[in-house]
């Protein structure tokens, strides 16, 4: 969540800004190792060498590298021909020193100036259990309260939990998300590094969120984090990622692979505003298996990045599970917000929910692509698609592709969709109560995003607001 | 899947026979050639092809099929000359085996013209020439290709402006052999003027396989009002491929109504270009599958002009492992303001092995629209069957009330009692209502 300035003291400063001031927070490029551009198997070894991997996990990458020459971009879609390989830096690690610490005096002072700046620490303080920090490829920063630790809670990032679990780490690793399953994701696969690691035992219920920062800074990087969340029976926990990069003029990206199991009775929530800066392209993999009578929330803000791909799946495999996806997508000028969902019904008596919520704004296009699927012997399976699309400028585009195949009898499959634009009544008597016309329209839209906003801690309601306004600033006239 | 290439049918020296035995002008020659070699540059579309990842594409395979038309016989079966008695259509053409066989319309209106398009292109060639290939036009795709170099048969209807035919025209398309066949109707109703057609596919069971491939072009002049139906029940060894599209002009309003109950596997293609202020296209359709038929449909509706009205409504029924695809898109170009554009598809399964697919899409660039789409599928409603039994009725009655009730809310919106009667006893004799059958 980039914006934690928004609880920050001098967020009130950022009144009146131009929405890129919220990027402004660039780093002198400074770093122990950054691997060559392009993504080659010599990068690939090399990361996987510098992190003192097992075999098993060199032989994976070497696998996913392959997997990816062979598939290929996808050819349905945005418009990725903007994004070079040849030019992005796989891998780029920031200190010499091997793995997290627990404590913000250790991260370099740079580092820390910035997570500052956006509020982390401050955050980790008030809200959270624990709090990952990621820079560049590697995480930097990892602690979890001492509470949920005794209670046999683990929170690590990715790479320190392969080497201290590597037994209930390679159980679970990569079973949700093969490689084979998409291309971003095989690229992934071969190139991870960083991203969460978190099992929470049978029973236990984390009161407060757990969160991970992401953070990009160097020019033409790419951050392939990979995050893996496993929920034991009965545990019941909400896990919260953020990111933001800084806005250069050439190309990052981003391409993260979350994979979650909620296993028998869980209740397991994910959380994630992004906004990244307009430069880069997002392209994430995100997927939760659920278990008998589990559940699985995705809450999916996209607001940043150039061209986003995201498309939160639960794959519902045993009886009685449930998932849901409420998501928010905001394009403004040039950005393409391609996001979604997927439900699939595996098994009877499933339920799924999912909510979406676009704004498209001057030449910005948000486009929801979904697919809901019942097999054959989902008995009693339900599900129900909601899409909402606002409409603020002449320009703006709007787009709705639900895919829905239908294989059991018995299932109750719902969809709706409608696009609208800016009600001119409203702001009229908005006007007419005092209000300026971009407050009125950012008003509107507030209210619009309320049945999502309402779903997230206060703190990140309150962010969310901000946010709008930030994108809605200038926007009359 | 086969390459056609290697089907001597559909080749050059074919198209050449084609034209030579009909005397046709040189410049419908050139258009046949150019969408041959259309034909062959287009690739055949695959499972990667969004438009095509649901389609059970070996199913319309057309390779090793000799080209209708011919041999040509006049004589039809007792059934469907009943079926042409008992039609809405007061004017009447058939179509047997891509040739025309009959003509019957007792046109009081001056001016109108409704025939064979071959007989067309004799008596009024400038208008045939300046509408055909307008509406199915550019990109071609695979089938319409196909159809545009091949089509025999085919039904040419001009209304003069400020006519109105109170009288239902209607073609009949029918076939007693298997093959390869293509046909076409080409409706052009002139300003202000109003025409209602039916176009009917028929056949009697059929001693080989015949891939039907037909393009409907409809242009509606500014203020023209068409209703247009076709009612698609042919015999089991039918594949059936129907291309519709309508340019909708201004203040122009289109009632399309698509009935798919026969063949062995479908794909229709029903689009409508809202090319004028104040257009109006209404597309509704009907489906019921049984016994393992493939039925699969896409709609357009493609608003370029501002304030224009679009709404779809499609609904079917799937049982005995069959497949119903639904996908539609409701596209608002950059400019197309006040738009105002509805789309629902709703589909009922009645048994488990049976497949259901929807895809109600909506591509919007201009903000100043009123949008929507809506899907859903399920079963039979149990309180509902329920209900009905509680009242005393079998549960194979309860059923097949509850499914016409459901497919009623289409079949009422059509104001041709006929159609909807003969429809509804087709959807009774696949639901086994005794006795139904017999009076096909």
């Amino acid at each position: 969540m980039s914006e934690l300035n928004s609880v920050h003291p001098d967020a009130a400063k950022l009144e009146g800004m131009q929405h890129t001031k919220q990027y402004d927070f660039r780093l002198p490029e400074d770093y122990y190792y950054k691997s060559g551009k392009g993504l080659t198997k010599e990068v690939v070894e090399k990361i996987s060498y510098m992190k003192g991997e097992p075999e098993w996990m060199l032989k994976f990458r070497l696998r996913a590298l392959e997997i990816a020459e062979k598939k290929g971009r996808p050819k349905w879609g945005p418009d990725l021909s903007g994004l070079n390989f040849d030019d992005i830096y796989f891998y780029v690690r920031p200190n010499e020193k091997q793995g997290t610490v627990d404590s913000w005096d250790e991260i370099p002072e740079e580092v820390r100036k910035t997570y500052q700046r956006l509020g982390v620490p401050e955050a980790e303080q008030r809200a959270l259990a624990g709090v990952g920090a990621q820079y560049e490829s590697e995480m930097v920063y990892h602690k979890l309260k001492e509470e949920w630790e005794r209670l046999g809670v683990i929170f690590l990032d990715t790479d320190t939990g392969l080497k201290e679990y590597p037994e209930l780490f390679k159980e679970y690793f990569a079973t949700v998300i093969p490689p084979e399953d998409n291309y971003f994701a095989a690229v992934n696969s071969a190139v991870w590094s960083g991203g969460s690691f978190v099992y929470v035992p049978e029973g236990v219920e984390v009161a407060v969120p757990l969160q991970a920062y992401f953070l990009l800074n160097a020019q033409n990087i790419g951050q392939f984090e990979r995050t893996l969340i496993i929920g034991a029976p009965g545990s019941k926990f909400h896990y919260i990622e953020g990111c933001t990069a800084p806005a250069y003029t050439s190309h990052s990206f981003h391409s993260g692979v979350i994979e979650i199991v909620c296993q028998e009775g869980s209740q397991v929530r994910y959380s994630t505003i992004q906004n990244w800066s307009h430069n880069v392209y997002n392209l994430v993999t995100q997927r939760a298996l659920v278990h008998k009578d589990a559940s699985m929330g995705w809450l999916d803000g996209n607001l940043g990045s150039k061209t986003t791909m995201k498309y939160p799946s639960c794959y519902l495999i045993e009886d009685g599970a449930h998932g849901e996806v409420l998501s928010i997508a905001f394009a403004t000028d040039g950005q393409h917000q391609d996001a979604g969902s997927k439900m699939i019904h595996a098994a009877p008596h499933t339920t799924s929910s999912v909510v979406s919520k676009s704004i498209s704004k001057g030449t910005g296009r948000a486009s929801y692509r979904g697919l809901v699927q019942i097999h054959e012997g989902a008995e009693y399976a339900r599900s129900n698609v909601e899409c909402d699309a606002l409409l603020l400028d002449e320009q703006a585009r709007t787009d709705t592709y639900p895919y829905i195949e239908i294989n059991e009898k018995s299932a109750h499959v719902g969809h709706e969709a409608t696009v609208s634009k800016l009600d001119e009544e409203q702001i009229f008597y908005l006007q007419t109560r005092g209000l300026k016309e971009d407050e009125a329209m950012a008003l509107i839209v507030r209210g619009f995003l309320d049945p999502v906003a309402k779903e997230l801690p206060l703190e990140y309601a309150v962010e969310l607001n901000r946010l709008i306004e930030l994108e809605m600033e200038g926007s009359v006239g | 899947m086969a390459e056609l290439t290697d089907n001597p049918a559909v080749a050059a020296p074919a198209v050449d026979a084609l034209v030579a035995s009909r005397g046709e002008p040189d410049w419908l020659a050139g258009e046949r050639r150019a969408a041959l070699k259309t034909f062959e540059a287009t690739p055949w579309p695959g499972p990667r092809d969004e438009l095509w990842r649901y389609t059970q594409l070996e199913r319309f395979a057309v390779t090793g099929l000799d080209l209708v038309p011919g041999p040509r016989t006049e004589d039809v079966s007792e059934r469907i000359e009943r079926r042409i008695r008992d039609s809405d259509a007061e004017g009447v053409l058939v179509v047997k085996n891509g040739l025309p066989v009959r003509r019957e319309a007792r046109l009081r209106e001056a001016g109108v013209v409704f025939t064979d398009l071959a007989t067309a292109l004799r008596e009024h060639e400038d208008l045939v020439r300046q509408h055909l290939y307008t509406a199915v036009n550019a990109p071609m795709t695979k089938f319409t290709a196909l159809n545009s170099a091949l089509w025999t048969g085919g039904t040419f209807v001009y209304v003069p402006k400020d006519v109105e035919v109170e009288l239902p025209l209607g073609t009949f398309t029918t076939a007693d052999r298997g093959g390869l066949g293509a046909g076409r109707t080409l409706i052009v109703v002139d300003v202000n003027a109003k025409a209602t057609f039916i176009d009917e596919f028929t056949s009697d069971p059929l001693p080989g396989r015949l891939f039907h491939d037909h393009a409907t072009e409809i242009v509606l002049k500014d203020g023209a009002k068409l209703r247009y139906v076709s009612l698609q029940n042919w015999s089991r060894e039918v594949a059936h491929v129907h291309k519709q599209r309508a340019f909708v002009g201004r203040d122009a309003r289109l009632e399309s109504l698509t009935v798919s109950l026969g063949g062995d596997a479908a794909r229709v293609e029903i689009e409508s270009e809202l090319g004028g202020p104040g257009a109006e296209s209404e597309m509704l359709g009907l489906y019921f599958a049984d016994e393992g038929q493939h039925f699969n449909q896409y709609t357009v509706q493609h608003h370029s002009a501002p304030r224009a009205f679009s709404d779809v409504l499609f609904k079917g029924a799937v049982r005995d492992a069959s497949t119903a695809v639904y996908s539609g898109i409701i596209v608002v170009d950059p400019g197309a303001q006040k738009t105002d554009a509805y789309q629902t598809n709703r589909n009922l399964l009645l048994d488990r092995d049976s497949e259901a697919v929807s895809i109600p899409q909506l591509e919007i660039a201009a903000n100043d629209v009123k949008c929507s789409h809506g899907s859903t599928t399920g079963p039979v409603p149990d309180d509902q069957r329920f209900y009905l039994m509680s009242r005393g009725l079998r549960p194979e009655v309860a059923e097949h009330v509850l499914v016409t009730g459901f497919l009623h809310e289409v079949m009422s919106r059509v104001t041709l009692p006929k159609v909807a009667e003969y429809v509804e006893r087709v959807v009774q004799a696949k639901l086994g209502v005794p006795g139904v059958r017999e009076k096909l």
